[in-house]
């Protein structure tokens, strides 16, 4: 997942964190609040009753045996005012059930108790509870769209902002991911006023450039090794062949020259294949065509057919479907399916079978190439690309880097490559194309 | 054949004198690029063999050089970098033809006659021995009137024996021609010999075939 995404969910999720605690707590604190404000509401007004009947005297509220008692309009307020005998000192306030014109009410009540001359009173103010908990809803109603366009808008300036913020390092993945290879990078300055991400940037120019220059550096030495070393074989060849053919060379001589010329050209395929590999993991070879696999491996058997009889051995090409391998290199490719296919007429048994099987998958393409040869034997297996390994002909003039060359060259084009094999059965090689 | 040699490496130079001359071409040799670039300022030459790698003289300058007289010599690069990029290159500037080192001197040859062939627009391509013609650009054998059916690989080995005639060449030398640059694991003698058994054998229900000698481990030999 990207950064930015990741930057965006966990704004959003703690910002509906907090919006949920909200929801949840608002209610009873909202409750709270109204409440407190109601007493303190009651409390005042009880102050200014005890005013008033300071002023005006108890009678204009009582008159012998009788109680006081007002309401509102709709019920929402009541005060009264008795006499009571008891001795009992009552100030508080608290909830309770008033019944009002056959109506039960609730209302949150302040009661006190008062002497005046030799009498006690007590006083009431009620506030109905439905009226408190009306505004209190409204409150809460309008405080809840309040918070969730304050959440909505942090939300978007947070994604916007961390967009902002993050477009450095956004604009290095893309360099990156345009680079197929540290040789055709191009090192840029990035433009920001962020410390770390213009430390990235730098880092990853420095070390391109080390490995770019690491390349330059094989590449010459690749060139070198290859001139310094084929030169003098070169001089071997030409002189050994002017030998072979000079008519005072005696006779006895000849075949002693051709076993050199032999030697000779096994220095030289040795040299040729290494400098193949490595040029190859150099990046010395272009993918710049497109390959038709099917008609490529119809190529390679064409070639090889001749070889396939002369050794007695049945080559079958069962190729079905199309596919084009973009981006590749096509000489490097035949290279790699002659030298498998090759293989498996050397090491073939007489009257034996080599199959080209070719078909399309869902994704790319499955080439095997599956002989009756000898086989190699399981433990061998992971070895036979290793550079050097000579797996059946210890007396033969193999050099061991044939599979080498092919796996190099089926990496070089992402090409996947794997191995069955049962010892003196045969072999499966198993090219999936991407 | 007026032919130079622009090699810096004095054995290799000393060989490929020494062969070409036995060819009937008029060598001269060039060692660095200095003496090179005064020596085709100088003289005309028909051929000129170009190593890139001078010690002196970058190759390609002097490929432009070659390029400059007016008569239009061949030119065949040798080089023994290889790399991809100068191949081009030097096609690209006018080089008619790139051989990689180590060559055989005999592939050598059959380039270099490709290139005269191609250049000078020689007309006919077929050549008459003991009684067969054999068409080069047609890639035809014919005995009389009747053709012969050759497969790709027997062709090549007839012709190449026939370019190279009295003279011995080697299985590797064959081998080395009909698979070209295929780098292999080793190579196999025996191949060559199943090729050669079935062309003795196509070609000898015409006429015998005792001018395709073999000679005793060394290789083969077309007489004429």
């Amino acid at each position: 997942m990207r950064l930015q995404t990741k930057l965006a969910l966990f704004s959003a999720a703690s910002k509906v964190i907090i919006l949920l605690l909200l929801v949840l707590g608002l209610p009873t604190i909202v409750h709270k609040v109204a409440l407190l404000n109601t007493d303190a509401r009651l409390m005042q007004k009880e102050e200014r009753m005890y005013q008033i009947i300071e002023k005006q005297g108890i009678e204009s509220f009582i008159t012998e045996g009788d109680a006081y008692g007002s309401y509102n309009l709709f019920r929402e307020e009541f005060i009264s005012l008795e006499e009571i005998s008891s001795d009992r000192v009552v100030n508080n306030i608290e909830n309770s059930l008033r019944k009002v014109d056959n109506e039960i009410v609730n209302y949150r009540v302040l009661s006190s108790t008062f002497d005046l001359g030799e009498k006690r009173y007590l006083l009431e103010i009620g506030r109905s509870l439905a009226a408190i908990e009306n505004n209190s809803n409204t409150l809460q109603t309008y405080a809840l769209y309040f918070l969730a366009a304050v959440v909505l808008l942090t939300v978007f300036t947070d994604l916007a902002f961390s967009k902002i913020l993050l477009r450095p390092l956004t604009l290095i993945i893309k360099r990156l991911q345009r680079v197929e290879h540290p040789s055709a990078f191009t090192p840029k300055e990035l433009n920001t006023s962020t410390d770390d991400f213009r430390y990235l940037n730098n880092t990853i120019n420095q070390m391109m450039g080390q490995i770019q220059e690491a390349f330059q550096k094989e590449k010459e030495f690749i060139g070198n090794v290859s001139h310094e070393l084929l030169t003098p074989v070169s001089i071997l060849q030409t002189r050994l062949e002017n030998l072979l053919s000079d008519p005072e060379t005696p006779d006895s001589q000849l075949e002693k020259l051709v076993d050199n010329l032999r030697t000779l050209h096994r220095l030289k395929n040795i040299i040729q294949s290494l400098l193949l590999v490595s040029r190859i993991e150099n990046e010395q070879y272009l993918r710049n065509e497109s390959v038709d696999i099917v008609h490529l491996a119809e190529e390679v058997a064409e070639e090889i057919k001749e070889r396939a009889e002369a050794r007695e051995v049945c080559l079958k090409v069962e190729l079905t479907g199309d596919y084009t391998l973009t981006k590749a290199n096509q000489s490097l490719l035949f290279t790699m399916l002659f030298n498998v296919v090759n293989n498996a007429i050397k090491y073939n048994k007489p009257e034996g079978t080599i199959t080209l099987k070719g078909q399309p998958l869902a994704k790319g393409y499955e080439l095997a190439i599956i002989d009756t040869g000898v086989g190699i034997a399981q433990e061998q297996l992971p070895h036979i690309f290793s550079r050097f390994k000579r797996l059946h002909a210890p007396d033969g003039e193999s050099h061991g880097l044939g599979l080498t060359i092919v796996r190099t060259i089926a990496t070089f084009h992402h090409i996947d490559l794997s191995v069955q094999s049962t010892l003196g059965e045969g072999s499966t090689f198993l090219f999936r194309f991407p | 054949m007026h032919t130079l040699i622009v090699e810096d490496e004095t054995g290799l130079a000393t060989e490929l004198m020494h062969f070409l001359a036995q060819e009937h071409y008029l060598c001269d040799w060039a060692s660095n690029g200095r003496e090179a670039s005064e020596k085709i300022a100088v003289n005309r030459y028909d051929f000129i063999l170009l190593d890139l790698g001078l010690p002196d003289y970058e190759g390609m300058d002097l490929l432009k050089e070659i390029k400059e007289v007016d008569h239009d010599p061949a030119i065949i690069i040798l080089t023994a970098r290889g790399a991809l990029e100068d191949r081009i290159k030097g096609l690209g500037l006018g080089a008619d033809d790139y051989l990689a080192k180590p060559f055989s001197l005999l592939e050598l040859q059959a380039r270099m006659q490709a290139v005269l062939r191609r250049k000078f627009k020689l007309k006919s391509s077929s050549v008459a021995f003991h009684g067969f013609e054999i068409d080069s650009s047609a890639r035809r054998v014919t005995y009389g009137s009747q053709e012969i059916v050759l497969t790709k690989k027997e062709f090549d080995i007839l012709h190449y024996l026939l370019l190279h005639k009295n003279r011995i060449l080697t299985r590797l030398q064959l081998t080395e021609h009909i698979w070209g640059n295929i780098l292999e694991d080793d190579y196999d003698s025996n191949y060559i010999d199943v090729h050669i058994k079935n062309l003795r054998k196509k070609l000898s229900t015409h006429a015998s075939t005792d001018w395709l000698e073999t000679v005793r481990g060394v290789g083969y030999r077309l007489t004429v």
